[in-house]
């Protein structure tokens, strides 16, 4: 057999070796996705939301609504650095109730939901704007809209203690729903400031006492 | 002249003939008439002609209207499905046939019922709200199933404000008892239900009630939540919401309509009799 020829057949061995063994980790890395999909919004955050870590951070016991059962939210005892700015620290809690619910079925917010700005006004108002994701993944319902929307309020509420009020936005803007269902047109009470002077003679100036832990959360004002 | 008496007399025999059948005729129209209104036999045929006037049936020939008119509203259609099962389960189909199967059964407690669509349409919020704000008497009563929750179980809901922000009151300042409506000022229509909001609680408990006879499992208390679909309705309104469209077996959607109608009848019924008036 003439040198070249050889030569040839070596490279050419040596080619299908090569391809084999890329071939194969292709499959596994192929596999590995298909088995752990990641949404874009998901990988967006990866990239563009790293845990928030800010100068002040301390670690502190912080407590995050989950659901806890079919149609209410519990809290549950985290051990998070949390910063003593109150709109990080807002932020901080919220990655934390998006991201880390300790098993899926407590999941209240869409995986992919993120965060896309958190301010606070002088009057106490938390302005909480989040992606589409919040509304285009939430699953239809009474029941699962509630518990969303409960599960952002009771752990700001019970978090960051200067909030009176939560506003929810996606993308910037005001929608009517949540999924259909929960007005978003309104304000939700977050630590609601004591009346200084006799209320007004309005129906719902005194409201019953909530029948549930969450009722308070799912209330919201329009102006 | 004798020749044109005969005459005479002839003509009046024969118009007398005329007339006979006719009055058989009456009287077998107007036996016919009672056994449909009243469900009876017609006495037998007589050669004696029927009386002039008979006493009206006492079966109910249609239903009473003995309460308020109840507008239920299909929740989601068109574009907007609602809910979807993996077996095929879409809100907005399923609530359609729940409301006529509810409806059926209120008309024949003696309601007047009107739904906000009676297709695959989809009226607007506000749409669904000015067809129950155009009644006096009236309750808004949305239905709707859910993605989630416990299957088999159903839950009312009122709407429940937030606490009032700083700032001027949002209703009239006519509005002189808690939870009465102003009587002759105009409301906001961003908040039209908040005089109503008592009376929406009571009648979501009523519901509750029977809806836990009905459903096991359901809670027996019911929630103030922030619903759309609520906030404009200037009457007492409540959502109900079944668990869910993610049901094994789809027949065991169409199985909780029955049900779902007798509960909503019936606590109609218990929220008239305990005082209700058409502001509470």
């Amino acid at each position: 057999m003439p040198r070249n020829i050889k030569f040839a057949l070596s490279i050419l061995g040596i080619a299908v070796l090569i391809g084999l063994v890329s071939l194969r980790g292709m499959h596994e890395r192929i596999q590995h996705l298909s088995e752990n999909p990641k949404s874009e919004d998901q990988a967006r955050r990866e990239v563009l939301a790293p845990p928030i870590s800010t100068p002040t951070d301390v670690k502190v016991q912080a407590k995050i609504f989950w659901a806890a059962g079919a149609d209410r939210v519990a809290p549950v005892m985290v051990q998070l650095s949390l910063s003593a700015d109150a709109v990080q620290r807002s932020k901080q809690v919220l990655e934390e109730l998006i991201s880390s619910p300790p098993t899926p079925e407590q999941r209240t917010l869409p995986a992919d939901a993120t965060i896309l700005g958190f301010y606070i006004l002088s009057d106490g108002t938390a302005i909480a704007d989040f992606s589409d994701a919040l509304v285009t993944e939430m699953p239809s319902g009474i029941s699962s809209e509630t518990m969303a929307v409960d599960s952002i309020a009771q752990t700001l509420e019970s978090n960051v203690a200067s909030l009176h009020r939560l506003k929810i936005l996606i993308h910037g803007q005001e929608v009517e729903t949540l999924a259909g269902h929960i007005d978003l047109t309104g304000f939700f009470d977050l630590n609601p400031v004591p009346p200084q002077s006799p209320a007004p003679a309005q129906g719902t100036a005194s409201p019953p006492a909530p029948n549930s832990a969450a009722a308070p959360a799912s209330n919201p004002q329009r102006h | 002249m004798r020749t044109f008496c005969s005459f005479v007399i002839f003509v009046i025999a024969l118009a007398l003939l005329n007339l006979r059948p006719e009055k058989r005729a009456f009287a077998e129209t107007t036996a016919q008439e009672q056994t449909q209104q009243t469900g009876q036999q017609p006495p037998p045929a007589t050669s004696q002609p029927a009386p002039p006037q008979q006493a009206p049936p006492l079966a109910p020939a249609a239903p009473v209207h003995v309460g308020p008119v109840v507008v239920l509203d299909p929740g989601h259609g068109g574009t907007d499905s609602g809910a979807r099962g993996g077996t095929g389960a879409i809100e907005k189909d399923i609530v359609l046939q729940y409301a006529h199967v509810v409806r059926s059964e209120l008309e024949r407690e003696g309601f007047r019922v009107v739904l906000t669509r009676d297709d695959d349409s989809n009226p607007s919020y506000d749409d669904r709200a000015a067809m129950a704000n155009t009644y006096h008497d009236v309750v808004f009563v949305s239905l709707h199933i859910s993605t989630t929750g416990t299957v088999g179980t159903a839950r009312a809901y009122y709407y429940r404000f937030a606490s009032a922000p700083a700032g001027p009151p949002a209703i009239s300042e006519t509005t002189t008892a808690p939870n009465a409506p102003p009587a002759a000022s105009l409301l906001v229509w961003e908040q039209a239900q908040q005089p109503y909001v008592e009376g929406s609680r009571r009648l979501a408990d009523a519901l509750q009630g029977e809806l836990a006879q009905r459903f096991a499992g359901s809670p027996i208390t019911t929630s103030g939540v922030a619903i759309r679909e609520l906030r404009s309705v200037a009457a007492p309104a409540v959502a109900v919401e079944l668990s869910s469209v993610s049901v094994a077996d789809p027949n065991s959607l169409s199985a909780m309509a029955a049900p779902l109608a007798a509960a909503i009848a019936r606590g109609l019924q218990v929220f008239r009799s305990t005082g209700s008036t058409p502001e509470n």
